[in-house]
């Protein structure tokens, strides 16, 4: 093993003597206390820390150097990422109230709503296409006509509808737009398995 | 988004804190959203005198000297650590009307708040447990 890194290091957490979860929790709050691209050590006696610092380096983005044996003691060395690597998760940048939805709605709009099927059926906006979230890929292969159209996404909170608009986004489809306040606060009109209403879908049931 | 982890604690006990605030940690550690419900006994756990509340039952006493050995910290530095680590705990409405409690029976910085509160948060979790 490179051990080049071990004369790199910019700090040390000493975790010796401490069991799980500390060992985490303490890198988690040493990796903040240096700058990206610099090294942290992290000093620990608890075996499944091995595992365990491999595994949050793969969720937080941070760059796992490798782990020296020293006698009881492991040390782990990890290098902290830019801050935009730190960030995967990110939202989709591109987000649309309602308002703007509702006017763009007046001319015709692609919209897919991403809910499960059940959800779709129970109350979906008027002009919204169904594409659950596990489909999205399939949908993106056939379309791919639509890639440079304005693209609406909603779901019923704005969670899986950011999804989709990254997954969009990822296949070449620039113009897609979250609906991020999702079909929950949706008071536009809105169609239920009896008919078009106005109302939201809690208050459709009085035809 | 980051990543959601929805946690149920329905019962009290130390062993039941402990199981909680370790995957609670951990959860804050990668930068996930963590919210733990706490209902019925699993309110002992946020209790303004968790310290007393949360014990070991007699036949469970050979764990306390392994937590010892093993440097786990006390629970209620656990129970502290998670929440300034940004875990949202949220009180049971329901279980403090049975048993009488008031917020001023619980640690400071706890929502009290029904199982809808909860639901809406574990409606896009990514990781729901109950202990």
């Amino acid at each position: 093993m490179n051990i080049d890194f071990l004369q790199e290091a910019n700090k040390t957490v000493d975790c010796q003597g401490l069991s799980c979860p500390m060992p985490i929790v303490k890198t988690k709050r040493a990796i903040t206390e240096i700058h990206p691209g610099q090294v942290l050590e992290v000093l620990a006696t608890d075996p499944g820390s091995v595992a365990d610092v491999q595994s949050w380096t793969r969720r937080t983005g941070h760059e796992y150097l490798g782990t020296v044996e020293d006698g009881p003691t492991f040390k782990h060395y990890i290098r902290r990422a830019a801050l935009e690597q730190t960030e995967p998760d990110k939202k989709h940048p591109l987000t649309a109230s309602h308002e703007t939805l509702l006017a763009a709605m007046e001319q015709d709009v692609q919209l897919l709503d991403v809910r499960e099927p059940l959800e779709y059926a129970a109350g979906h906006i008027p002009s919204a296409v169904s594409v659950p979230l596990g489909q999205i890929k399939n949908w993106i292969t056939e379309h791919q006509h639509l890639a440079q159209q304005k693209i609406f996404v909603v779901c019923h909170s704005g969670n899986r509808s950011d999804t989709a608009c990254k997954i969009l986004h990822e296949h070449g489809f620039h113009r897609v737009f979250n609906v991020v306040e999702g079909m929950r606060k949706w008071t536009g009109p809105i169609q239920v398995p009896n008919g078009t209403h106005s109302g939201p879908a809690s208050h459709s049931k009085e035809s | 988004m980051s990543k959601r982890i929805a946690i149920i604690a329905s019962q009290g006990g130390m062993e039941t804190a402990f199981k909680v605030m370790n995957i609670a940690l951990a959860g804050a550690a990668t930068d996930a959203e963590v919210q733990v419900f706490f209902t019925f006994d699993g309110l002992d756990i946020i209790h303004v005198n968790a310290a007393e509340k949360l014990t070991l039952p007699a036949e469970k006493q050979h764990y306390v000297e392994g937590l010892q050995k093993a440097n786990v910290p006390p629970i209620t530095d656990m129970i502290q650590m998670a929440q300034e680590s940004g875990v949202r705990f949220i009180a049971c409405q329901m279980t403090m009307d049975v048993l009488g409690l008031t917020k001023e029976d619980l640690m400071d910085g706890i929502d009290v708040a029904g199982a809808m509160t909860f639901l809406d948060f574990a409606y896009d979790a990514d990781v729901s447990l109950t202990f």
